[in-house]
């Protein structure tokens, strides 16, 4: 607007007025003009927003069926996207290997999305090329490898199931038939497939069936630990157990801890080679008495136990083997479950071209680099020069290629070395398809244009073929074409709908395993030669694919609840004997490697074995995942990739503090009072109620609306922290970083408490997730001054953000300790390292406050999501389904162990739990009236 | 400084040391110093305090532009050194008005010696205890929310938490504290008034005198004014500090949820603060050379009351420990046992020797009469009455009900800046007062010299 | 014709005694000013009784049943919210601030009257004038007699009474 000179600054009173007529008059045209002047439309010409985009209301957010990978293999999801941005993944209920729920990694797909670490643009020898150079550079190169019908030319994949991938794989050999193809995956298990090599004559994949065993034997196998397959198995797991009659018994023998043995009815913590001699005796029982040995005692009692179980359950028994364990012994446990005729269906490799190719091996690849037989390298999505077993000197080697070209979602230490580097999209820009380790083939399809100039797989490998600009989508759907029964855009349409692609996964091939020579000797030698180290991929950070992700590296390891960073597991015994406690920092030698890290001592691990997870110690991951933990690849040997043998133990004298966010609770009246166990069939009469006298009157219940409540069933939650990821994903919770995390700090709205009953070998330990109570008679809120934590008339403890004013009374008077303070702007202008970013607000939920500094903050119940609820069933006016609202932890939950709904509503899923004999409440006898309550934990132990 | 006054071994009188001290004499001994000046060493001592000014101030800007971070507190221990320090400090204030108005209510004479400075000291104490709650804040600017006034919220303050009734408990006592303070330095600065060689000093002192003229109507007003403030004044300080209690008692924690505490907060703020009043009279008595009206009895006399409060606090000590186990709740028994064998227990067993062992010299009269020996034992009984306050703190937060969050406190250089530089800040506005008022009250020393007979 | 007389006395008892004196040979003794509080003086000279305590009485209750209300109409009548399950009215607890702001409105009320009573304050005063009474507020007990008769012999009454200044006041 032009200023107007003559208008007076300072309005005169009326009375004294020097404004004339004429004045006025003229003042009230200027005035018509200038505001007619502000009112003008710009120069350029702008379009109405009348029609708008098909589907796209501004801030409704859209749910998209996609899939994600983890080790190559597809877990189904449905991803919800706000104005284009992808904010939270969901399960997909149709697909197998999600069955409607998630994992940790999965939840933290969409804040690697907006990681600003990730590779923006094409690289050549680390400076930024175009991507004409590029072509220009492959074309030669290509020729070069035609003229040689593809000698020396090579391309390293991870683990491959994507058909699309496979089929342009199969041309691209066809196309240079002298080339070879090399796939590796750093959390592959070679011993099972040369097992099943050895007992079928062919790489057979097992696909276990959880929930039609009544009895499970885990030799050293993880089924239920974070995987690809974790979902599945943790839902066959719980379903096992939902039914007191046919109620499961899980016997695990591990050297390491893991979930499983932490779940197991019946535990023994053993070194490998005695687990293997186990197995042998196991099959001795069943009828193969070659291999059978003297066992000890405590082992002799438990094979008898076992054996009679296996035995009286044929069927509904099975039996499974760790890849810790030599591929005769994973044979040896397929001719065992032959014998039990246990519920697993052999399928078909699904990680072969079409034409039945298999991709050959990294140790193949290191050979030919290292006799200088390849001259083109092409390395897609893998990072072997991070991952790939020290004794390969895969860094070193690489090098011999003259043209190595690395794709790759960061510039990673792969990257560093590759005289061409290509941005790769993430899962959720990009078109693509994947298989689910039972076989079933889903969709991959973009959430949102690619953030930075990244290229898919596909493509790449369309460039190689010679094809220039050919586009994934193209791709992807001609592999289709062929499977679309009757009109291919209604068939596309649905696949994409549902996430999944109709009809079975992989045929069952039915296979009779041949009995085979008893592996000799090498059971016996125990104890020979100090330590057996044990490798594990890593609960949270994978392989260290995700060491960037700042979510993973700040979510507890689900035992330890360690974060930021790894450590040396030892039983207390050694570490006595090595005169080693927690903290302290040790040398571990194996051969000629050796690798710096600290100490942790684990009453529930075996004696004489040591446990490391992968993914630390990365260099190039980013401002968040470098240099956090030990790079335990560094011990690695091709051959046995899980286990090395005859590692020494020496203490440095150094300590670093083990960073955790709380303690595994191990005094057993704790244990006791907050968290009941019950052995099957003695269980309580009826529920506990948690009416505790009082003088004050009963809440003030609102007879009309809801009353929320959440019932938690410990006795399968198998801790795997999904919960606790997607609620922080779904509220917005910040990360507060190591240093704080070392001062006591941490803001996960939702925890999960470690109970360690430590029965005599066992040490079963019990998981209790912890959100906040919604207690009726709430501590928190009569000790706030402000008001900023008070009751809803549907039973919320709501805590009003912009009237707290940081007297922490109420954390300070919460008996359950769930409210979390921002010590700092933690998401507010005081962010840990590069998490201000602005690419990270994409992920931000809108419709939750991000809380500033000195505000408390907990668990809401989602009340965003229950509102979200009610306005939609406003909308079609009608009243909230029982079970209607799911709260984002309750999605998360692989094994269902979370139910949440409305008390009022008498047939909602929670009144049932409610009424369940093992319903309690967490310090009921406070008088509380807590609305999250529990189920307590429930274990089958074989009879004495 | 002016020796007027000159103190006799053994004392002449009970109260009053010197022989003779007539009106003149007192006056002179009290007033002339505020004119004259106090020379290099008052000096020495404000500059020696004034960094320590600067610090609090530093530590308070970079708490209000970083935030309570910079503390050791973390998500299980939520409080720390500012509540303590809040609470000790409320302790200090609480003692002044005690003296003076306990004292005055029994008729106790010899509180004339005292009750003036003791007073000051209240109002800087409960000034700096005031402070502590609203920097420890998480949002300090919103502080004012606590108060009750018409908003465009159209929200209230919830009258049911402890905080609130703190609020109200602090600013009604500090300004009670003022009024009471001044309606007693009336006829003193009536006084300075009358003997001010310069005309500012006149003008000044004249207008805060009101026109005191000392006639005997206004003599017998001010008494009833005075000792009926009195009256009101015990409950007050009693209960100000039982709510100080409350805010721990009100809650569901093991071992703060206790009925004894509100009295035994009352009985170690006294204790706290005749410890520190025994401090300072020290400090004024060889500063100001008073030794002629604040004896040995004196000091005697509130040794004997340091010596009973010691035993009334192991009373309650024992009393805690000995409800926590009978009242068999688990949490309370471990949190018992904690205090005992848990991360802090060496600060407990000192709290134990500062507030229950030491004390016990006092039994000794010898003990009684040594300045050196009972200015240690009261800061000894300082430094365990601050340790008791962040010991309740810790040790209920780092092992309440939920085992899996038990945490320890690290402390940090801020919280050493809270701790120490208010010390500082109190010092150098008690100097400050010295300077500028009376340190002991005129008038009532020429009645107590007048009962003395020592006129 | 009245003379108003100011006589200075070394201490309280010469004081006293010079005032019973006056009063018995039927002299009127006005006012006493003294450095320090004297039993009785106050009923010597005759002066009524205080009200200051029924001031405070009243200012003490009147506030303490305004916080009261305060509480009662915020908590239950006009932001009525759910807080920990207590009820609206926790009256037990409301009477916590009634107590604390009570007794210091009581003791402010008691101020005011006490400055009320006394006429204070004042920035100046027509005794002042008179040469020495500045010694009131030191070691001075002065003492302000009238005579309705021959001031000379109130004069000699005082003198004789131990007075060590008799002076006479004039009304300007």
């Amino acid at each position: 607007m032009p200023p107007l000179t003559e208008l007076p600054t300072r309005p005169e009173p009326a009375r004294r007025s020097k404004l004339n007529r004429r004045q006025a008059l003229s003042l009230l045209a200027t005035g018509m003009a200038s505001s007619l002047a502000a009112c003008s439309k710009p120069d350029q010409q702008i379009l109405p927003y009348v029609r708008m985009p098909e589907r796209i209301v501004p801030g409704e957010p859209l749910k998209f069926a996609t899939t994600l990978g983890l080790a190559g293999l597809g877990r189904g999801v449905i991803v919800t996207a706000i104005d284009g941005r992808p904010i939270k993944v969901e399960g997909n209920p149709r697909h197998p290997g999600s069955l409607g729920a998630t994992d940790v990694f999965a939840e933290a797909a969409v804040l690697s999305l907006y990681d600003p670490d990730r590779s923006r643009t094409i690289l050549h020898d680390g400076a930024i090329a175009s991507r004409e150079a590029l072509q220009g550079a492959l074309a030669s190169q290509l020729a070069d490898a035609r003229n040689r019908q593809g000698d020396g030319l090579r391309l390293l994949t991870g683990r491959t199931t994507s058909p699309t991938a496979l089929r342009q794989i199969d041309a691209l050999l066809q196309a240079f038939p002298a080339a070879a193809w090399h796939a590796y995956d750093p959390t592959d298990d070679d011993n099972a497939r040369q097992g099943s090599q050895l007992a079928h004559g062919r790489p057979l994949r097992g696909v276990a069936d959880l929930a039609k065993a009544r009895v499970i034997v885990a030799l050293d196998a993880d089924p239920i630990g974070h995987g690809p397959d974790q979902i599945r198995h943790g839902r066959g797991f719980a379903e096992g157990r939902s039914d007191a009659n046919s109620f499961s018994r899980l016997y695990c023998l591990e050297s390491g801890f893991t979930l499983t043995g932490a779940k197991a009815d019946q535990r023994l913590a053993l070194r490998p080679e005695a687990i293997e001699r186990f197995a042998m005796s196991l099959a001795g029982e069943l009828g193969e008495a070659r291999g059978a040995t003297e066992l000890p005692e405590r082992e002799r009692a438990l094979l008898r136990k076992m054996s009679t179980d296996l035995s009286a359950h044929k069927g509904a028994a099975l039996v499974m083997a760790g890849p810790t364990l030599s591929k005769e012994i994973h044979a040896l446990v397929h001719w065992i479950n032959a014998q039990i005729d246990a519920p697993v269906r052999l399928i078909e490799p699904i990680d072969r071209t079409p034409s039945g190719q298999q991709a050959a091996t990294l140790e193949q690849l290191a050979g030919d680099l290292a006799a200088g037989r390849v001259r083109q390298l092409v390395i897609v999505g893998a990072n072997p020069v991070y991952d790939a077993p020290a004794d390969l000197q895969f860094g070193a080697r690489l090098q011999q290629a003259p043209f190595r070209l690395h794709m790759g979602e960061y510039v990673d230490e792969t990257a560093a070395l590759a005289t061409w580097h290509v941005p790769q999209h993430h899962a959720l820009e990009a078109w693509s398809d994947l298989r689910a380790s039972d076989g079933t083939a889903s969709i991959v399809q973009p959430l949102i244009r690619p953030l930075y100039g990244s290229h898919g797989v596909h493509e790449l490998l369309a460039w190689l073929a010679g094809e220039q600009d050919a586009s994934a989508y193209d791709l992807v759907r001609q592999t289709w074409q062929s499977a679309a029964t009757g009109d291919f855009e209604a068939w596309w349409k649905q696949a994409l709908h549902d996430g999944v692609i109709a009809g079975p996964g992989a045929a069952a091939v039915s296979a009779a395993p041949q009995l085979l020579p008893m592996p000799g000797g090498d059971a016996q030698d125990t104890h020979a030669g100090g330590m057996t180290l044990v490798l594990r991929s890593d609960p949270c950070l994978w392989d260290g694919s995700f060491a960037n992700n700042a979510w993973l590296q700040e979510c507890p390891k689900p035992l330890t609840k360690q974060v930021w960073g790894n450590a040396l597991a030892l039983h207390p015994d050694d570490a006595a004997r090595l005169g080693i406690a927690s903290g302290d920092i040790v040398t571990i030698g194996a051969g000629d490697r050796t690798l710096d890290v600290p100490v942790l001592t684990e009453p529930g691990a075996a004696a004489g074995v040591g446990t490391l997870t992968l993914g630390g110690g990365r260099h190039s991951a980013g401002a968040i995942g470098n240099g956090v933990g030990a790079n335990a690849y560094a011990l690695r040997n091709a051959d046995n990739r899980w286990r090395i043998a005859g590692v020494s133990v020496t203490r440095t004298g150094r300590r670093e503090p083990i960073l955790t966010t709380q303690n595994v609770v191990r005094t057993p009246d704790d244990v006791r009072e907050l968290y009941p166990l019950y052995e099957l069939g003695h269980t309580p009469a009826a529920a506990a109620s948690d009416d505790t006298p009082s003088l004050m009157p009963r809440t003030i219940q609102s007879s009309d609306g809801h009353a929320w409540a959440m019932v938690i069933d410990t006795s399968v939650c198998i801790g795997c922290n999904a919960c606790v990821v997607s609620c922080q994903a779904e509220n917005n919770v910040p990360v507060v970083g190591p240093e704080q995390i070392a001062m006591g700090r941490d803001m996960h709205w939702m925890r999960v408490d470690v109970y360690d009953h430590g029965a005599a070998n066992g040490r079963p330990l019990g998981f209790q997730p912890v959100p906040c109570m919604h207690c009726e008679h709430a501590p928190c809120e009569p000790v706030c001054p402000v008001a900023a934590s008070v009751h809803d008339h549907e039973g919320l403890n709501g805590q009003v953000y912009n009237r707290c004013i940081g007297t922490r009374f109420c954390e300070a008077n919460c008996p359950y300790k769930v409210r979390r303070f921002n010590f700092f702007g933690y998401a507010d202008g005081e962010e840990y390292a590069n998490l201000g970013a602005d690419s990270y607000r994409g992920q931000k939920n809108p419709e939750v406050t991000v809380r500033a500094r000195g505000v408390m903050e907990k668990c809401t119940y989602c009340v965003q999501r229950i509102s979200g609820a009610r306005r939609s069933a406003e909308r079609d006016n009608r009243t909230l389904g029982p079970d209607e609202v799911r709260t984002a932890c309750q999605n998360a939950c692989p094994t269902r162990a979370i139910s949440f709904g409305d008390l009022n509503h008498t047939d909602a899923e929670i009144n049932r739990d409610k009424a369940d004999p093992r319903h309690y409440a967490l310090l009921g006898h406070l008088g509380t009236r807590p609305r999250t309550t529990y189920l307590a934990d429930l274990r089958n132990p074989a009879e004495e | 400084m002016s020796q007027v006054l000159v103190p006799q071994q053994p004392p002449a009188h009970r109260w009053i040391s010197a022989e003779r001290a007539d009106d003149v004499a007192i006056t002179q001994a009290i007033a002339d110093p505020l004119f004259t000046g106090f020379g290099k060493r008052w000096w020495l001592a404000l500059l020696a305090t004034a960094p320590f000014v600067l610090w609090l101030l530093v530590a308070i800007v970079w708490l209000f532009y970083r935030g309570i971070g910079i503390w050791g507190v973390n998500s299980t221990i939520v409080w720390g050194v500012a509540i303590a320090n809040y609470v000790w400090w409320i302790g200090i204030g609480n003692a002044g008005t005690l003296i003076s108005a306990m004292l005055l209510l029994t008729r106790q004479r010899w509180r004339a010696s005292i009750n003036r400075f003791a007073e000051a000291m209240t109002l800087f104490a409960v000034a700096i205890a005031g402070l502590m709650p609203i920097i420890h804040l998480g949002r300090p600017i919103y502080a004012y929310w606590l108060a009750p006034y018409p908003n465009t919220m159209a929200l209230w303050p919830q009258w049911r938490s402890a905080l609130v009734w703190d609020f109200w408990a602090i600013v009604s006592y500090l300004l009670f504290s003022i009024l009471f303070w001044y309606v007693s330095l009336i006829p003193d600065l009536a006084t300075l008034r009358d003997r001010a060689p310069r005309r500012g000093a006149q003008i000044v002192y004249g207008a805060f005198a009101l026109g005191w003229r000392g006639s005997a109507r206004e003599w017998s007003r001010l008494q009833t004014l005075h000792s009926t403030m009195a009256a009101l004044g015990v409950p007050l300080v009693c209960s100000v500090h039982s709510i100080v209690g409350l805010d721990f008692a009100a809650s569901l924690m093991p071992g703060w949820q206790e009925s004894i505490f509100p009295p035994y907060f009352v009985v170690g703020a006294m204790y706290s603060g005749f410890a520190m009043v025994v401090v300072l009279a020290a400090g004024i008595r060889w500063g100001l050379g008073l030794q002629a009206i604040i004896t040995p009895r004196h000091f005697d006399a509130m040794a004997r009351i340091l010596l009973m409060a010691s035993i009334v606090m192991f009373y309650s000590y024992a009393t805690e420990w000995f409800m926590g186990w009978y009242g068999g709740e688990h949490a309370d028994r471990a949190v018992v046992r904690f205090e005992f064998t848990g991360t802090y227990a060496p600060l407990y067993w000192a709290l134990l020797t500062c507030n229950c062992l030491v004390p016990q010299l006092l039994w000794w009269p010898f003990a009684r009469r040594s300045l050196p020996v009972l200015i240690l034992v009261a800061i000894a009984i300082n430094i365990g009455m601050w340790l008791e306050r962040i010991l309740i703190v810790w040790n209920t937060l780092s092992h309440d009900y939920m085992p899996s969050l038990w945490r320890s406190f690290h402390f940090t250089f801020w919280d050493w800046s809270f701790l120490i530089a208010p010390l500082g800040f109190f010092a150098f506005l008690f100097l400050l007062f010295m300077r500028l008022i009376p340190s002991v009250s005129m008038f009532d020393m020429r009645e107590l010299a007048h009962e003395e007979a020592a006129a | 014709m009245t003379a108003t007389l100011v006589a200075q006395f070394l201490d309280a008892e010469t004081l006293q005694a010079a005032l019973r004196r006056v009063k018995s040979t039927g002299h009127a003794a006005l006012d006493a000013f003294t450095p320090y509080p004297i039993e009785g003086l106050a009923e010597q000279l005759g002066l009524d009784r205080s009200r200051i305590r029924v001031a405070m009485l009243i200012g003490g209750l009147a506030t303490a049943a305004f916080a009261f209300g305060l509480q009662w109409y915020s908590a239950v009548i006009d932001y009525p919210i759910d807080s920990g399950g207590r009820p609206l009215n926790s009256w037990q607890v409301f009477l916590l601030v009634p107590f604390e702001v009570g007794i210091f409105a009581a003791a402010l009320a008691g101020v005011i009257a006490f400055l009320r009573s006394c006429r204070l304050p004042r920035l100046h005063d027509a005794l002042f004038e008179i040469p020495g009474f500045e010694r009131a507020t030191q070691d001075r007990y002065i003492l302000i007699a009238a005579s309705e008769a021959d001031p000379s012999d109130l004069r000699t009454v005082l003198t004789e009474a131990g007075a060590v200044v008799v002076t006479e006041l004039r009304a300007p």
